[in-house]
This record gives structure tokens, C-alpha cells and sequence, in this order.
């Protein structure tokens, strides 16, 4: 039979691990990948990759980088930085600045931005039926 | 560049080979980023960079064969080898997957390949040792590592424009299902201690031969 310490060290691994479950579970469910979130540009991303990731045309990145866009051509944004002989980041900038010019102005699914010099939208209680009242 | 930025950045420009290499040499235990690979290998196919059978037949043979590698190791390798591997695999991880490779035998193989995959090469090293029949464990093993490679690459082709996402919540969902195996077993020992033991009067009293009613 188990001895008195052996029975607290497997209640407190068995706490632990239930712990640890809920813990990696609860990140999980918190990092699931949302649509909205643009994800950080990373050396290894081919443009077509960022084009695809920031839902914007290729040609317009390659347009930015000064290259001639060749489908399927695997290029890279560290291969880019090397052939243009510049820092990654460098490159990661000019794709930034494109991406921001070929977007719409409002981000998908916000509200437009109200004109200069208009009223604020009514709250939701003020422009209820009878809520002056 | 990390050495995953590195790794990726030779996926994307040499595509299958580099994922048949470094698939390979992971399941032999070196460790390497390869779930994220393979996720970013299943958005290079839905961006028609990459092809979708070389993918996946790459991802299966290279993962096949990094296993029977670390089977190999660890069934007909020297000591050296074998304190190598457990020098790299952590001795206490070693323990409980060489622990589980002999209660759990084949199953523990096939879901160590595709759901518990941090203890994939530990397994490896000791269904070696163990002597598992290696027609079995190559059978249990080809099993699990095509459920591995299909999902993660159809995660990547389903989830094509956040792949870094993806990677982020696949590794704390394995780290989840890893505590989740741990606290079944913590729980179940514990079922085990806590369930009242056989009184001694009911342990000697022998069970009636057969026959032997009739003559009460």
C-alpha cells in the first residue's frame, strides 16, 4: 500500500496536471486564430504569402518592391533583402506602406469614421423611440 | 534570423525536399519546429507554391523513417547512442515514455505520432529498447504519422492566411492534450489507492469447489 507522502505527491500532480489541462486549453482557445488580426511580418513569409495574409493583391507588393511578379516564384522577404542588398526590415517597411495604400481607408467590419465637423452619432438611447421621455 | 525563420525560409524556397530533411531529422529526436512546418507547407499549397500529394507523402516518409531511426537507436544501438538520446530528450521525459511504451505498446505509439506529439521521439528510443516488434510499431507508427501530416497540412490549406496563429494555438492545444494524458493517469492511480482493498476474511476464504454446494 501507498505511504502517506506518496498519496499527497500524486493528489498534488493530479491537481497540477488538471491545472496545467485548463491553463493550455483556456491559451488555446484565447490565440485561435481570428480573421481581423493582421499576423507580423516574418523573414521567412514569401510575398505571395503577405499578399494572401493581409488580403491585398500581389502585384501591388511586387510593384512596391521594385520587382517583376512571376507566379509561383517562392520569393522571399529575407531572398528580397539579400538580392536588394538592404535590411530585412527595410523590406518589411516598404510591404507595410503598400499594404496601408492599397487597403480601404476603414479596417473590415468597423464603422465608418464620421466626416469633420458633423454632429456624434446618437447613443443608442437617444435615438430610441420615445427616449426623450 | 531564428533557426525556425531559417528552417521556413528553406521551405519556402526549396519546398518538399527541405520538409522530407528536417521532418526527418526531427522524428529522430532532434527537436525542430515541424508541426509549424507543416502548417505553412499546407498554405504554400493552397497558394499553388507547393503541391499537395508531394507534401504529404514527403511529410509521411520523412517522418517514418526519423522514427525507425530513433526505433533503431534504440533497439540495436550502442550505450553511447542511447545516453545520447536521452541526454537530448530530457532522462525524466525518457522514463515516462519508455514506461509508457511498455503498458501502452501500440496505441501509445499511434497517438504519441499525432496527438501527444512531444513524447513522439521518446516513444521511438523506447519501443526500442522495449524490443516492440518493429512490424507493429512500423505499422502502428505509418498509422499515426498520416493522421499527423493530413491534418496539419489541411489546417494549414483551411487556415492559409494566419499560419502563425494557427501555430500558437496548436501548441497550446498539445501542451493541453499532453496535462490532459498526465492527470488521466495521476487519476487514475489515484482511483486506484483510494478504492477500499479486499477485507483479510474475504481474501483467505476460498471459493467453494466445484460441487461442493450440494453438500451443505
Amino acid at each position: 500500500m501507498m505511504n502517506g507522502r506518496k498519496k499527497w505527491l500524486l493528489v498534488l500532480a493530479f491537481v497540477a496536471s488538471a491545472v496545467l489541462t485548463v491553463v493550455f486549453g483556456l491559451r488555446a482557445v484565447h490565440r485561435r486564430p481570428h480573421r481581423r488580426i493582421d499576423e507580423p511580418i516574418r523573414p521567412w513569409m514569401t510575398v505571395t504569402y503577405v499578399a494572401h495574409s493581409y488580403h491585398v493583391p500581389p502585384h501591388v507588393l511586387y510593384e512596391a518592391l521594385g520587382i517583376q511578379h512571376k507566379p509561383h516564384d517562392r520569393l522571399t522577404i529575407a531572398r528580397v533583402a539579400r538580392q536588394q542588398n538592404r535590411p530585412v526590415q527595410a523590406v518589411i517597411t516598404d510591404l507595410m506602406s503598400a499594404i496601408e495604400r492599397a487597403r480601404p481607408a476603414t479596417p473590415e467590419g468597423s464603422p465608418p469614421a464620421a466626416p469633420e465637423g458633423s454632429p456624434p452619432a446618437p447613443s443608442r438611447q437617444e435615438s430610441r423611440p420615445g427616449g426623450s421621455l | 534570423m531564428t533557426p525556425t525563420d531559417q528552417a521556413l525560409a528553406w521551405l519556402s524556397t526549396y519546398g518538399v525536399p527541405v520538409l522530407f530533411a528536417v521532418i526527418m531529422i526531427s522524428s529522430a529526436g532532434v527537436p525542430f519546429p515541424i508541426t509549424f512546418m507543416l502548417i505553412a507547407a499546407g498554405s504554400f499549397v493552397e497558394l499553388g507554391e507547393l503541391s499537395l500529394w508531394p507534401v504529404i507523402a514527403a511529410g509521411i516518409f520523412g517522418a517514418v523513417i526519423g522514427d525507425l531511426i530513433g526505433y533503431g537507436i534504440g533497439r540495436w544501438g550502442s550505450g553511447t547512442a542511447v545516453r545520447i538520446a536521452t541526454w537530448i530528450s530530457s532522462e525524466e521525459k525518457w522514463r515516462q515514455a519508455e514506461a509508457a511504451a511498455r503498458k501502452w505498446g501500440g496505441p501509445g505509439i499511434f497517438f504519441s505520432r499525432w496527438l501527444i506529439t512531444p513524447l513522439g521521439p521518446c516513444i521511438n528510443f523506447a519501443s526500442g529498447i522495449a524490443e516492440y516488434s518493429w512490424p507493429r510499431f512500423l505499422l502502428w507508427d505509418i498509422a499515426g504519422e498520416t493522421i499527423w501530416v493530413v491534418l496539419y497540412v489541411m489546417l494549414g490549406k483551411l487556415f492559409s492566411d494566419r499560419v502563425q496563429a494557427m501555430k500558437d494555438m496548436i501548441g497550446n492545444l498539445t501542451w493541453a492534450f499532453v496535462a490532459l494524458f498526465a492527470c488521466l493517469v495521476f487519476g487514475w492511480k489515484l482511483i486506484g489507492y483510494l478504492r477500499p482493498a479486499p477485507s483479510k476474511e474475504m481474501a483467505s476464504v476460498p471459493a467453494d469447489p466445484p460441487g461442493t454446494s450440494s453438500l451443505k
